[in-house]
């Protein structure tokens, strides 16, 4: 299932390298910019679509998976698409890029302040990208007939669990940044574990129907933590009662991130204002 | 026989009339409202083997119109245009094949990759034959200099450079038009002058006719030496460059060096205009129709030691702007 | 004839000269495909193997399916997914000067640019439909080989005639890359069987969009499934479309020549 989630946006990075024997990166008109929206759209419809008559034909011959009935699934599946922006973690990632074209006016303010701006800006273009899911929400709700919890604590509880885990991949994505002002490649790394995410991250299967041995690996990653953990909360997939412990975890994960990421970036400016840029 | 040959050619676009807004998108879609423009209104002339022609025009004049139904890539809405005996847009391959094109701004070399790279390629494109392209490298080696950037990437490439390149691109299956749009742009004096010089001589030694687009005025002095003049898509003037400098050319500057500092020059002789003071250095111009040279540089000498001072050409800038403002309806003067 | 794959040759070659001088980055592009495909792959094979099938559908069936369609995809897309750029072209002045070039301007087109996603799917699809295939013991006769190569150059067409319609679509609105894009995305359906989706969807991909022939029909044959006609109509639908694309093509070329840009 190639979603939506695979190219951010066409040109993708492959056919970057076709273009660049064409001389010359172009600038998004307007225009461009204005029917990209509408492209954007289009693909998560189709793959929101795609999605519900897969697992429809799946359940088609079995009443559960994983303990999971058919409405569970189709909740979490449809809830994901909603919310696929909280899984998104290539923003910061261009940063480090950046920092590497010479942006060392940045080096200037103390790194907590830098990180906290980029924090800042994350979590509001996150709420953008949501906004911009509206569409794929109205469909989800009007044809094919999501039920939203109706619970309070339930929602509390995932927007408590969404920040978490949103802090959580900030971290994460704040740190490959940083491997960025090391190598080039960086970016294409970040590609790379982008399409690992998807799955990972619990944005194609609920996570609880992997098999055991595979299920706490993937558990394990900043991934599952942005993605899974509020998801499945949200959908019903995860019931209240797991909540506390789940949102134990996912504060546990930031206070582990958290100081990582503010060290590998104070060695990462040590590194770049001893050497140049 | 001629190379090129234009009657009465002329190009009408269609430009779609939207109001703005909303409303007026929507009614641009359910009744659509066109006008009609003419980019290019019935022109004619001819060019010879072996001419460097300048095409002047302002922005939207019809320049670049004119050249992409020359070149085959718009077909005119009305009159003829024949290049080398042929129809460029129903004979596109044959005409392609006896042409090169020079976009200013845009490169037709890979980006990333070697010259000679982009080099072969596009002899492979030309079918040019492998000795002859060999010939051909070694000469353009030479008189663009491109020994040392045969292995250089374009990118990594300055503007000069980019252009030489570009040049040898072009004329590396020996067209026998070459269409110039903009060559020097953007390009240092010196560059440009060796650019002008190596296009002298292809035209000199292989008899490439020239057509060149451009808006440097120092380009068209230095090559053509004839000129044709584009405004709101008609050819207002065809001829030598020569004459039109002569008739228009009313506007000449003299520069002068003092032994002195020329702050204290007051008399500015009748007919007569500073154009610019510096320490020892004063530029004057004056109106060849009011005045003569000898008469400003008595004026001057009365006033101020002169150690040397000279004359010189009529400016073609000041020339082409009063063509442009109308110059050439008024009767000569 | 013979001119032009030789000309194809040398554009190519330049390409993977281009390529090497990214070397990091195609390795890991080459990484990230392939992790992208594995996702979706993951997901089908741990699900699957917790249910009895996917609506009358066997894992080894909905991955050959799946196979077939980033098989027949990919033969087109190394070569010719680059026309999606066409729009960008007409807008930098670039096709311009293929117009001025003395070769034929779609080839030129075509040849500018390749795109190595097709590169990695291509391996992947073949893998996908050889180990399948053997474990439906497709490969037992001739006709089988014979049919599947038919089905993958039909499909393989079918991709190439619906870029070059929508990627035509530029010389009229200049961004062809949106039209492009939304029209190709619904390639996600084909990946599946198709008669999981409603009627409406299973239209669109066979008579609208008709990548269900890349995919869904040759494999639905191959496993005995009635299909009908439709099993053998994918050679003439891609002809069809291709017919219909090259002409939308002179007609979109005749309008860009005479109405400019």
């Amino acid at each position: 299932m190639n979603s939506a989630l695979v190219s951010p946006r066409r040109p993708s990075a492959v056919n970057m390298l076709g273009y660049t024997a064409l001389a010359g990166m172009e600038t998004k008109t307007f225009l461009v910019y204005h029917w990209s929206v509408v492209v954007d759209l289009i693909k998560n419809l189709i793959a929101t679509i795609v999605f519900v008559y897969f697992w429809r034909a799946l359940y088609a011959q079995t009443p559960a998976i994983a303990g999971l009935s058919l409405d569970a699934t189709l909740a979490y599946v449809l809830l994901a698409r909603i919310f696929q922006p909280l899984g998104s973690f290539m923003l910061v990632s261009e940063f480090g890029h950046q920092m590497r074209q010479g942006a060392l006016a940045h080096i200037q303010l103390r790194p907590l302040d830098i990180q906290l701006a980029y924090y800042v800006q994350n979590l509001a273009s996150v709420v953008v990208a949501l906004g911009r899911q509206l569409p794929v929400a109205l469909v989800a709700l009007l044809v094919f007939r999501l039920r939203l919890p109706t619970n309070p604590a339930v929602w509390g509880v995932f927007i408590l669990s969404a920040l978490l885990g949103r802090s959580v991949l900030f971290c994460f994505d704040y740190i490959l940044g940083c491997v960025a002002f090391y190598t080039t490649s960086a970016w294409g790394l970040g590609f790379a574990i982008f399409g690992l995410s998807l799955f990972v991250g619990g944005g194609l299967v609920p996570l609880v129907m992997l098999p055991d041995w595979l299920r706490p690996i993937v558990l394990n990653t900043p991934f599952a933590q942005a993605f899974y953990v509020p998801i499945s909360l949200l959908s019903g997939v995860a019931p209240l009662s797991q909540a506390p412990r789940l949102l134990l975890i996912q504060f546990l994960w930031l206070l582990g991130l958290a100081p990582l990421s503010r060290l590998v970036f104070a060695v990462a400016i040590r590194r770049v204002t001893v050497q140049g840029g | 026989m001629a190379v090129i040959e234009v009657e009465n050619l002329s190009k009408v676009f269609r430009i779609s009339q939207k109001e703005p807004g909303l409303g007026g998108a929507f009614k641009a879609l359910v009744r659509p409202r066109y006008t009609d423009k003419a980019a290019v209104a019935g022109i004619s002339f001819t060019v010879e083997p072996a001419e460097i022609v300048g095409y002047i025009g302002v922005n939207g004049a019809g320049k670049s119109t004119t050249i992409k139904m020359l070149t085959g890539v718009l077909v005119p809405s009305g009159g003829q245009v024949r290049v080398l005996g042929r129809d460029p847009h129903k004979q596109r391959v044959a005409n392609a094949n006896d042409i090169g094109v020079v976009f200013g701004q845009r490169t037709q070399l890979w980006w990333d990759l070697a010259l000679i790279e982009s080099l072969n390629l596009v002899a492979k494109i030309y079918q040019v034959d492998p000795a002859r392209y060999r010939q051909l490298l070694d000469q353009f080696a030479e008189t663009l200099e491109l020994k040392p950037l045969l292995s250089v990437p374009i990118r990594q490439m300055s503007l000069g450079q980019k252009m030489r390149a570009e040049l040898a691109a072009t004329l590396i299956h020996e067209p026998k038009i070459v269409y110039l749009d903009e060559p020097t742009i953007g390009l240092d004096l010196i560059v440009k002058e060796r650019i002008r010089e190596f296009i002298k001589q292809q035209n000199q030694t292989r008899g490439t006719t020239v057509i060149l687009t451009t808006h440097d005025l120092g380009d068209i002095e230095e090559l053509c030496k004839r000129v044709l003049i584009i405004d709101a898509g008609q050819l207002i003037y065809d001829g030598p460059l020569a004459t039109i400098k002569a008739r228009f050319g009313k506007f000449r500057s003299i520069t002068f060096e003092t032994l002195q500092d020329v702050g204290g020059f007051q008399q500015v002789p009748d007919g007569a205009e500073t154009l610019s003071t510096d320490e020892r250095k004063l530029v004057l111009r004056f109106d060849r129709t009011l005045t003569t040279a000898s008469k400003v540089a008595k004026a001057v000498m009365d006033q101020l030691e002169v150690v040397d001072f000279s004359l010189a050409e009529p400016d073609l800038g000041s020339v082409v702007k009063q063509i442009y403002g109308g110059a050439l309806r008024e009767p000569a003067a | 004839m013979r001119r032009y794959v030789s000309l194809y040759a040398s554009f190519f070659r330049m390409f993977l000269k281009s390529i090497l001088e990214y070397r990091g980055s195609f390795v890991t592009l080459v990484a990230a495909v392939l992790l992208v495909q594995g996702a979706s792959l993951a997901t089908i094979w741990v699900v699957m193997s917790q249910v009895p099938s996917m609506n009358g559908w066997s894992l080894p069936e909905v991955l050959l399916i799946y196979g077939l369609l980033i098989f027949s995809r990919s033969c087109t897309q190394i070569f010719t997914e680059y026309i999606w750029n066409l729009g960008s072209m007409i807008r930098q002045g670039e096709f311009d000067r293929y117009l001025v070039r003395p070769i034929n301007p779609l080839f030129h087109v075509l040849a500018a640019g390749l795109n190595f996603e097709g590169l990695v799917n291509f391996p992947l699809g073949l893998v996908l439909i050889i180990g399948t295939g053997r474990t439906l013991g497709l490969f037992a006769s001739p006709f089988n080989i014979a049919y599947l190569v038919v089905a993958v150059a039909s499909g393989a067409v079918i991709f190439f005639a619906v870029n070059l319609i929508t990627a035509t679509t530029a010389f009229w609105i200049i961004e062809s890359m949106p039209v492009s894009a939304a029209v190709f995305e619904n390639y996600l359906f084909a990946h599946y069987p198709l008669t999981i989706f409603p009627r409406g969807i299973q239209f669109l991909l066979t008579w609208i969009i008709p990548y269900g022939f890349a995919s869904f029909y040759p494999a639905a044959f191959l496993m005995g499934r009635d299909v009908g006609a439709l099993a053998w109509l994918g050679p003439l639908v891609a002809a069809v479309l291709l017919v219909l694309g090259y002409r939308f093509w002179l007609v979109g070329l005749n309008r860009y020549e005479g109405a400019g840009s």
